[in-house]
């Protein structure tokens, strides 16, 4: 664990999901930043931030296109996509797509996805 | 009295046979050489005799009254006899016309005639023979024994019985004569007029000169009173007769000769006398009727010969005038006779055929068609060899060249010993007919072809159901029928395949027992054993009283049409079962996104709190807050649940009264398709009389349908016998009703029905949740049970409500 806080985005249109995830996050020591939507991250820009996690089925930008868009500026951004429509998941396309949560997902699991993350990406850096 | 006096003859006429009758007696005065005897030639016998025989008989008593006056009236004038003397001679008179006339009546019947020689003689022998000893003897005795002029019996009768026969001889022919012919006017001719001049002027000379002595033979007058009788006969006979008593009378009167003969007694001149009319009377009367039967048999013959001479025109003109022709062949075929029609249509006479080093027969031959002339040929060599009878049709040529038609027929003629004297033929023109057939059959081939060439088969049957045609495209395609198979119910067990058979059947008897037109789908079996589906159409054909004549069939081949139906109804099936997957997964992916939502937030601040409460020192305050938050999430996720539930909730009670029997119907009749499709036999049965059950008929359909369906495809990996059974039953207050199959049955008859529990590999698991909560909320209950002795039954019962019984 670094001394410095890593800084965590979270996007989903769901305020009950987004309000959950921004306290999961908080007790195991993240700065989370929360937005209701994609646009509004891009509004806000990615600079200072370590990690996003999206839902997929959102209105207007969807999440596999706002994580398309994101890696553009930061390529080795980590992104993990979470949906609570489970027949996204088994369609082709996201088949081998890294980081993807079904909900309802394990807390301790995605922590351990997240930190996991946050470690290879420090040493990739 | 009164029946005598209707009976009476004119006046007129019986004063004409009294006047008639004192003539007689003024004349047998005069003629009595005997002065005062009154014995001569007693004309009024025959005059008597002759009226009776003329007369009917119920008048004869009047006929008797008049003799009687005139005789009595002529006694008081010349005879002056006592009168019962008179009276007893008249007695004689009318016993002896009497007798004479029932005799003649008797022998000679009615009405006399005096045609021939043997009623000539009759007529003498009874008339003038027996009769007058009747007279002879009551005269003769009455004479006697009154003693009038000294007369003895033995002289009287001959003298009476000698006059009276004369008298009969010439009067009474003469008389019947005139009294038959009165009304008959036959005219004389001017040459029969001279002959009777002369014959009158030589009999009157001759009787003169020969009753003078100027000629000494009496009796040669004999050869003129012959003949007047042969010319004349009877009426020239006894116009004769009388003419020569007249003469005599006159010379017998005058006395100037004493006639006849030279005898010095005047009793032998007297019956000498009498013998001589006598028998020149009966003489002439003989001639008269050889004559007399001559002539009618000359008439006859010529009658007969003029009726013949008819006959033979009318059989003539019969044979030239009917509408056919007739000919003759001799045995050995040579014609010898053509009639009129023959000989027009021809041409030419049987005379005419008469060719150089050529029989007749040929020359016949020459006038039948080229193409028929062997035939008729042969066969007519045939029957002339064989005298079997000669029938042929062939073409024969009019005069003018056209061949016509003919339908001849010759039959041979035998002779006594059984040879054959001659051959009649008989020969029609029948070219009309046969153009009439010909254009007919050609109509009707035109017809076959028609139903040949169509591509529909064609069956026909008698009302009693057996069959009468099968079209050529039938027996083609089918094969024709067995030998024994000869009616509607064997063919139709022959052919139909036996799925369909009952059904099928069913349908046809119904459709002949009622008389309505019917139609059936169902396999066929083919010449070649393979089943194909065909929809045959039945319609009756009728008189015009209504009465079935016909039945007929007609059937096309539906099979790829029945193929193509199929493909479109699995298709379709495919295409809703697809869609209802969609939907439905479409449906739980919403409630299960509905429902992850909340859980998702539920978790993580699950996990938050944890973590909040684990940390040290353990944030209390962000632990509470997350658990209101948990607490609020569950909420919402039970809420979305509650949502869905209201979502499928029946707002509206749909229940009715309904008939279970209707419902099992209409379930079998959506699922009968799929049933055919996968070769699945359905085995309906409903008990009768089952009593209407409250429900709601959609529900309950479903449920049927799903269960029919689950037993279906329990069944889908046999290859045979895949029969499926539903019975429905009253048990108790409830309906039950079981679906049984013979498929895999069922591993775990308790899980089946809860939700998610599937065995198929596609399944959802929900039907039979969802059919036991559609039984149960009506009040009834759904179960499984194993089948023996393999496969499920699948029971559900409903329950009869005590106020639908009521």
């Amino acid at each position: 664990m670094s001394n410095v806080k890593s800084v965590v985005a979270v996007v989903d249109d769901d305020p009950r999901v987004l309000e959950s995830l921004e306290e999961l996050l908080e007790s195991a020591g993240y700065v989370t930043r929360s937005f209701s939507s994609a646009g509004a991250l891009l509004a806000s820009g990615t600079s200072g931030i370590d990690l996003l996690i999206t839902d997929i089925g959102m209105p207007g930008m969807n999440g596999f296109e706002l994580r398309d868009q994101v890696k553009k500026a930061r390529p080795k951004l980590p992104v993990f996509l979470i949906t609570g429509r489970h027949e996204i998941v088994d369609q082709e396309r996201a088949q081998d797509i890294d980081g993807l949560f079904r909900k309802p997902f394990d807390g301790q699991v995605l922590l351990a996805a997240i930190a996991d993350a946050l470690q290879h990406k420090g040493n990739g850096e | 009295m009164t029946g005598l006096w209707t009976q009476r003859p004119k006046f007129i006429h019986l004063g004409l046979f009294v006047a008639a009758y004192v003539l007689g007696c003024a004349f047998a005065q005069i003629l009595a050489f005997m002065p005062g005897t009154g014995i001569s030639i007693w004309l009024p016998s025959g005059l008597f005799i002759a009226t009776l025989l003329f007369a009917s008989r119920s008048t004869w008593a009047w006929w008797l009254l008049a003799g009687c006056f005139a005789e009595l009236f002529a006694n008081t004038l010349w005879f002056r006899s006592p009168l019962p003397a008179a009276f007893l001679i008249y007695l004689g008179n009318a016993l002896e016309a009497l007798i004479g006339a029932w005799l003649i009546r008797r022998v000679l019947g009615d009405p006399v005639r005096l045609d021939t020689l043997q009623q000539m003689l009759i007529f003498v022998a009874l008339g003038a023979g027996v009769a007058p000893i009747m007279a002879a003897t009551i005269g003769a005795a009455t004479v006697d024994g009154f003693d009038i002029l000294s007369q003895s019996f033995w002289t009287a009768w001959p003298l009476f019985w000698i006059g009276d026969a004369t008298g009969v001889l010439i009067v009474a022919p003469l008389a019947l004569a005139v009294l038959q012919n009165w009304g008959d006017r036959t005219q004389l001719s001017a040459t029969q007029w001279m002959e009777i001049c002369i014959l009158g002027l030589i009999f009157g000379g001759v009787a003169a000169l020969s009753l003078n002595h100027y000629l000494s033979f009496t009796y040669i007058v004999v050869p003129p009173l012959l003949w007047a009788a042969v010319r004349f006969e009877f009426k020239g006979a006894a116009i004769a007769l009388m003419f020569l008593v007249l003469i005599t009378a006159a010379f017998t009167m005058s006395s100037g000769g004493e006639f006849p003969g030279v005898s010095e007694s005047p009793k032998e001149r007297h019956i000498l006398l009498q013998l001589f009319l006598a028998i020149s009377a009966l003489s002439a009367m003989i001639v008269a009727a050889i004559s007399r039967q001559h002539r009618l048999g000359l008439l006859t013959l010529r009658k007969s010969m003029d009726t013949l001479r008819h006959r033979e025109w009318e059989l003539t003109q019969l044979v030239d005038v009917v509408p056919s022709h007739l000919w003759r062949l001799t045995p050995d075929g040579e014609p010898i006779f053509f009639n009129r029609r023959m000989a027009d249509f021809l041409g030419m006479g049987v005379a005419d055929i008469d060719r150089p080093n050529a029989t007749r027969l040929d020359a016949l031959i020459e006038a039948i068609h080229p193409v028929d002339a062997p035939g008729f040929r042969t066969a007519l060599r045939h029957s002339l060899a064989t005298g079997e009878p000669f029938a042929l049709r062939y073409r024969l040529r009019r005069a003018d060249g056209v061949y016509h038609w003919m339908s001849s027929r010759a039959d041979p003629l035998r002779g006594e010993d059984g040879r054959i004297v001659q051959w009649y033929g008989l020969c029609h023109d029948i070219d009309d007919q046969v153009h009439a057939e010909e254009a007919l059959r050609e109509r009707e081939r035109g017809l076959r072809e028609l139903l040949d060439a169509l591509p529909i088969n064609i069956l026909s049957f008698a009302p009693t159901r057996k069959m009468t045609y099968a079209s050529k495209r039938y027996i083609d395609k089918v094969g024709a029928p067995l030998v024994h198979i000869e009616d509607f119910d064997a063919l139709a067990r022959d052919v139909a395949h036996p799925e369909d058979f009952p059904r099928m059947f069913a349908v046809a008897s119904h459709g002949f027992a009622t008389g309505q037109p019917f139609v059936n789908r169902f396999r066929r079996r083919d010449k070649q054993g393979i089943y194909r589906w065909i929809e045959a159409r039945t319609q009756p054909q009728r008189d015009a009283s209504g009465t079935i004549l016909q039945w007929h069939i007609v059937s096309i081949d539906i099979e790829d049409e029945m193929h193509a139906q199929q493909a479109l109804r699995a298709a379709q099936d495919s295409l809703a079962r697809q869609s209802q997957a969609a939907s439905l997964a479409e449906l739980s992916a919403s409630i299960a996104h509905e429902v992850n939502q909340p859980l998702a937030a539920v978790i993580a601040n699950s996990h938050a709190c944890h973590r909040w409460l684990t940390a040290d020192p353990p944030n209390i305050e962000r632990a509470n807050k997350t658990v209101d938050r948990i607490i609020r999430d569950a909420n919402s996720a039970a809420d979305v649940v509650s949502r869905i539930r209201a979502l499928f909730k029946q707002s509206v009670d749909t229940r009715v009264n309904g008939a279970i029997e209707d419902i099992v119907a209409e379930a079998h009749n959506l699922i009968a398709e799929e049933a055919a499709r996968h070769r699945v036999l359905l085995d309906v049965e409903v008990d009768r009389g089952l009593p209407a059950i409250f429900m709601d008929a959609v529900q309950i359909k479903q449920v049927l349908v799903n269960l029919i369906r689950n037993g279906m495809e329990a069944m889908a990996g046999l290859a045979e016998d895949k029969r499926l059974s539903v019975r429905v039953s009253r048990i108790d207050n409830t309906v039950q009703i079981d679906i049984r199959d013979h498929g895999t049955g069922i591993e775990a008859p308790d899980r089946i029905f809860e939700p998610f529990f599937t065995t198929k590999e596609h399944g959802m698991g929900m039907g039979l949740a969802i059919c036991r909560s559609i039984v149960e909320s009506h009040g009834g209950r759904l179960w499984a049970e194993k089948n023996e002795p393999k496969g499920a039954v699948l029971a559900f019962t409903l329950p009869i409500e005590s106020k639908v019984l009521s």
